[in-house]
């Protein structure tokens, strides 16, 4: 039984050490997403966007070698986090990594630091995210470039003066209420008051009522998944009838098929689903062929994240550089401009990506857009 | 193998870490009986008052950690005198209250903890004016508190006190009718496990070098003891071996390369329920049984 056991153990381990040699000429990146625990939908839903276009920058041969995804489970908790990052820097060895909420991020920060690999952020919008050191980017608009995009467009084209901000007590509530602070009197805009909501809350009547007695002209609402459409939803049953406006969070089916939010305005990063530039188009027919559904923001982002790695290493391979995070963040800093879903994006110094935002309105459809600002 | 080196390094550390606070829940809760699922909170006041410290006044081991200690032996204090009055299941409820209560304010008192957003950039950890960055020192470091944690327990298990407690864990009433002072006992028990529970804490403060609330939640408790239960209550490697085995799990099974990458997640859950499930119909003592240990001091 013994001699058994030995055999099957060593048996399985040579069969791992195959395994692994087999992949070794793939050119691999990492993604550290969740994918168990609570939040495991989310690495779900950015794993399509990755494994895309993966399949896409194989299918035209962008690279020498075939470009693989190595997944670990984050469990969206910094520990497991910073095992996965570690695997995937230390016994992998990838030069680039997906990451994935605030708290997985931040820890693993630095190590990316420490080890120079690149992690890239396409999920959180949390303003703070822009300071984690050169080898962190962020391939989504942060926070406060949604408050910017919008507010000139909420005074001047709907004269909109007097706002009361609804905020969810957490690192993101606050970059927003820092951000409309500044913003507001700047466009000609008041912010008359500030209210924040415990991030597990889901009752806002009280918060209603005082929203109410500060008669705002807009209401801004700066929170996330099922307590924002509860903060609309209560809202228009308190008998608030003002405007309504938030930022990409917005975005989701379960807002956009509420009744009570029809016409609420937001912003999210410039991307037109029907848009004929080559790769956005290629990106949302494949997309909808493969999992008969438009894609969303987080799709795209994770999308983008990998065809941006694609481009990158393809330069590198052109000039006969390694693809290490050193050159790769160097290219970056070099090319400036990439051709990605939504169009051509910039990176600002910090590595946040810069692109045009665009204000949509809920319509019941999966909303339209009614404005696009250039950055 | 080198490769393997660093990532082999990390996981050992964190393990010697949550070893740490698997043998502290051991203490109170294979010795004493006291079934707690608040353990991640003092775990969690350990590491922001190390943070806390070591960002405003030192990053000195010997003062960081004695200050964290006593930082969650003075709350756990507070908390168990009033919790401790009541026994069993009802004591359960209580901890959970304070598990609740616990990531409340993590998440909300944001001038020490940084709410949700965490504390970044916590110093290295300073002995003796020397900076541990280097993974080995760190992981000798943590597994020399390992070891001291285990002297400590293990010595108190073996005088008059540990007596004591076995005694509560098997009929509270009948060491009360000896005459022994159940509420002090208990109340003890409480405060030098949250302050052992403290160094880890600070450890993994200074190891990660952010910490935030995600760390501290239930879901750490609950972890905290399937590491106890898996590897056996009342025993003195059972937290060991349970540690090992649920950090080492997750490991082996993304290393299992023909399981699909994306739905090992889902793949380790299943493993865990059936693997908790089986330990319970054939070994419900856990993977180190005590019962042979029993008799012993």
């Amino acid at each position: 039984m013994i001699f058994a056991k030995k055999t099957l153990s060593i048996s399985l381990l040579a069969f791992a050490a195959w395994g692994a040699c087999a992949q070794a000429a793939d050119l691999k990146i990492g993604a550290l997403f969740p994918m168990s625990g609570p939040n495991a939908t989310y690495g779900d839903i950015f794993g399509t966007g990755a494994n895309l276009a993966a399949e896409h920058i194989n299918a035209d041969k962008i690279l020498k070698e075939k470009l693989t995804i190595q997944y670990e489970d984050s469990q969206a908790l910094p520990q497991q986090g910073v095992i996965g990052m570690n695997k995937l820097v230390n016994v992998t060895k990838v030069p680039y990594v997906l990451s994935a909420f605030t708290g997985v991020s931040k820890a693993i920060s630095t190590t990316a630091a420490r080890t120079k690999t690149v992690a890239i952020n396409g999920g959180g919008v949390g303003p703070d995210l822009a300071d984690l050191g050169p080898y962190f980017w962020n391939i989504i608009p942060l926070a406060n470039f949604e408050v910017k995009a919008i507010i000139p467009y909420l005074i001047k084209e709907r004269k909109l003066k007097r706002f009361v901000l609804v905020y969810v007590d957490d690192p993101l509530g606050a970059s927003i209420r820092k951000e409309m602070t500044d913003t507001l009197p700047k466009a000609g805009g008041e912010l008359v008051e500030a209210l924040s909501v415990p991030a597990s809350s889901q009752q806002f009547s009280g918060i209603a009522a005082r929203v109410r007695a500060a008669k705002p002209d807009a209401i801004y609402i700066a929170s996330y998944g099922s307590q924002e459409a509860q903060i609309v939803k209560q809202f228009r049953d308190n008998g608030l009838k003002q405007q309504l406006v938030s930022y990409s969070a917005f975005s989701i089916p379960e807002i956009n098929k509420l009744p009570e939010a029809a016409g609420a305005l937001y912003t999210t990063q410039n991307v037109d689903w029907n848009s004929t530039d080559p790769v956005t188009k290629r990106f949302v027919d494949d997309y909808k062929k493969k999992y008969n559904k438009m894609p969303t923001a987080y799709v795209a982002n994770y999308y983008n994240a990998v065809r941006l790695f694609g481009l990158l290493a393809q330069q590198l391979e052109k000039q006969g550089k390694p693809v290490t995070g050193e050159n790769l963040l160097a290219q970056r800093i070099e090319t400036k401009t990439f051709d990605l879903v939504g169009g051509k994006a910039t990176f600002a110094s910090n590595g946040t990506v810069i692109s045009a935002m665009q204000v949509n309105e809920v319509d019941g459809k999966g909303g339209k857009v009614v404005s696009v600002v250039s950055q | 193998m080198e490769k393997m080196l660093a990532y082999i390094l990390n996981l050992a550390t964190l393990m010697c870490i949550n070893a740490v606070l698997a043998i502290t829940l051991n203490f109170i809760m294979g010795y004493a009986g006291i079934f707690s699922i608040a353990h991640a909170i003092f775990f969690g006041v350990g590491a922001y008052t190390a943070a806390y410290f070591a960002l405003h006044a030192s990053a000195s081991l010997f003062l960081a950690i004695p200050v964290s200690m006593v930082a969650a032996g003075l709350l756990s204090l507070i908390l168990a005198l009033p919790a401790l009055r009541v026994r069993g299941e009802y004591f359960v409820a209580a901890s959970l209250g304070l598990q609740v209560l616990g990531v409340t304010i993590f998440s909300e008192w944001k001038s020490f903890t940084g709410g949700l957003g965490g504390v970044i950039g916590i110093p290295p950890a300073d002995l003796f004016g020397h900076a541990i960055t280097d993974p080995v020192q760190f992981l000798l470091l943590a597994a020399g508190c390992l070891v001291l944690v285990i002297l400590v327990t293990n010595t108190l298990l073996r005088s008059s006190f540990g007596r004591n407690l076995k005694a509560i864990r098997d009929s509270e009433s009948a060491a009360h009718a000896f005459g022994k002072n159940v509420a002090v006992i208990k109340t003890l028990s409480v405060m030098i496990s949250s302050a052992l529970a403290a160094i880890a804490g600070a450890l993994y403060a200074f190891y990660l070098g952010f910490i935030n609330v995600e760390s501290f939640t239930l879901d750490t408790s609950v972890l905290l003891m399937a590491m106890v239960i898996i590897g056996g209550t009342g025993t003195l490697l059972g937290p060991i071996v349970g540690t090992v085995l649920l950090m080492l799990l997750p490991s082996l099974f993304s290393y299992m390369w023909f399981l699909p990458q994306t739905e090992i997640g889902a793949i380790q859950q299943i493993a865990y329920g059936a693997a908790m499930v089986l330990l319970m119909i054939f070994r419900p003592g856990g993977l180190v049984s005590a019962r042979k240990n029993q008799g012993e001091p």
